[in-house]
């Protein structure tokens, strides 16, 4: 019974997860900065601006959401 | 019927590990969440807890990993496996004493080599595996977790670096309960399974399981999900403290990078089956957040004790497995000796928490951070 780790599975890995990690931060920095700016809009009466940024906050919402859903499909696909 | 007494022992004991293993490794889901106060003490070990259970059923495929390898399976025993868990168990709670982040995984080999080295001599261990099993990713956990969390925090900052201070830690508070539960659920799904490895693996040494690698049957994957998510409510809150706020004290874009770095090296590691070390992950991942944003932020001396603490495992537990094996062996091949040696690690651990009760010391939850002056 010899260990099994391949190279291909380990370089994977040292790709894979930083990429994974890369899109959910990004995503959810597109949450935090489309809301922050969003809420600074409004509050100076600039509503296409505010649109804007509740825009941008959406479309990081769902990439995040859609990246973690994946991310545990995937996971668990192989299981 | 003594090998079938030793069985009931060695599966009590496996799920006694997996306790302390959830128990032990809490810290790395919830501390910067609570270091942060994106979530309060209880409610964030609650919450890990459910996860670290539902985790477990996720995936079993390195309990397949665990379970083969790194020793002949043809010269393991039940009394091996036992002793193999005493040590993986003595060296978690060493280390908790100590308020030091430790691999459980790596304890639970290196107890597993010392018993069986102590049994069959160097002919037990395949120094392959333990070389691609252990050494190998233990190098590679921290360091891709640290790179990851480094480059994600750069990015963080990037991105909302001059928004108001106020409105981002609120932003991020609420990403660390999604990042949290994520790396509670992938502790549960890479942690719970190498004790499903090792009762299986017992399982196979008694003949009650047949085949090269079977899968773990349904009673051990409830038992091991079940023990884990109890040990985790448990709370190992000296650990907790150290990874919170003991090796620098962090914001909660630092705490989200840490803990999202760390759940994407663990779930693409469960992925392809490779056994990462958890602590390895998120410690590498805490300093790697820090350390982006300021080396010298960073207490390195605390991270060398972490170090250090990670280097001994493996012979630690090792040795403490040989030993537990040979006490064994002195009261013969039958139950006696695992049966005595479980009553008197029983009776230590009770004494032990017994007198830390009495005095009041660190087995409760720590006092809510000061918020800081951004956050009022």
């Amino acid at each position: 019974m010899i260990a099994s780790v391949d190279s291909a599975a380990l370089l994977e890995l040292v790709w894979a997860a930083p990429l994974a990690a890369i899109i959910v931060v990004t995503a959810w920095g597109l949450v935090v900065y489309g809301t922050t700016r969003a809420g600074e809009a409004r509050r100076n009466g600039q509503s296409a601006s505010a649109a804007l940024h509740v825009a941008i906050a959406t479309v990081g919402g769902a990439l995040f959401v859609a990246a973690i859903v994946l991310g545990l499909i995937v996971t668990t696909a192989k299981g | 019927m003594d090998s079938d007494i030793i069985l009931v022992i060695v599966v009590a004991t496996a799920l006694a590990f997996d306790f302390t293993n959830g128990f032990h490794d809490t810290a790395n889901a919830v501390a910067t969440s609570i270091s942060t106060r994106a979530l309060a003490p209880k409610t964030a070990v609650t919450l890990s807890a459910i996860l670290n259970f539902v985790g477990a059923f996720i995936s079993i495929k390195v309990a397949a990993t665990v379970a083969s390898g790194i020793v002949d399976a043809d010269l393991i025993t039940t009394t091996v496996i036992f002793a193999g868990l005493i040590g993986a168990i003595t060296w978690n709670l060493v280390t908790w004493y100590f308020g030091l982040p430790s691999s459980s995984s790596h304890a639970l080999i290196g107890g597993v080599v010392g018993a069986a080295f102590a049994a069959s001599g160097p002919a037990a261990i395949l120094g392959g595996g333990l070389l691609e099993k252990v050494i190998v990713p233990a190098l590679v956990a921290p360091i891709v977790a640290f790179l990851t969390a480094g480059i994600c925090i750069l990015i963080t900052y990037r991105m909302v670096g001059r928004l108001r201070p106020g409105s981002v830690n609120r932003g991020y508070r609420r990403g660390q309960i999604v990042s949290a539960s994520l790396l509670s659920l992938s502790h549960g799904t890479n942690d719970a399974q190498k004790t499903m490895g090792i009762i299986t693996l017992a399982l196979i040494a008694h003949g009650t399981l047949e085949g090269p690698s079977p899968d773990p049957p349904f009673w051990v994957i409830v038992s091991a999900a079940s023990a884990i998510a109890l040990g985790t409510y448990s709370g190992g809150w000296r650990i907790i403290r150290t990874m919170g706020s003991k090796i620098y004290k962090m914001d909660p874009a630092q705490g989200f990078a840490a803990q999202g770095g760390g759940a994407a090296v663990l779930l693409t590691a469960s992925h392809l089956g490779f056994p990462l070390s958890t602590t390895h992950s998120i410690t590498g991942a805490v300093l790697g957040a820090g350390a982006a944003k300021s080396l010298s932020a960073v207490r390195w001396g605390l991270a060398g004790n972490i170090a250090v603490a990670w280097v001994l495992t493996l012979p630690a537990a090792a040795a403490v497995g040989a030993v537990t094996y040979g006490v064994s062996r002195i009261f013969g091949t039958g139950a006696l000796g695992p049966l005595l040696i479980s009553v008197s690690l029983l009776a230590l651990i009770t004494a032990m928490f017994g007198q830390r009760l009495r005095h009041g010391a660190p087995i409760a939850p720590p006092p809510p951070p000061t918020p800081a002056p951004a956050d009022r």
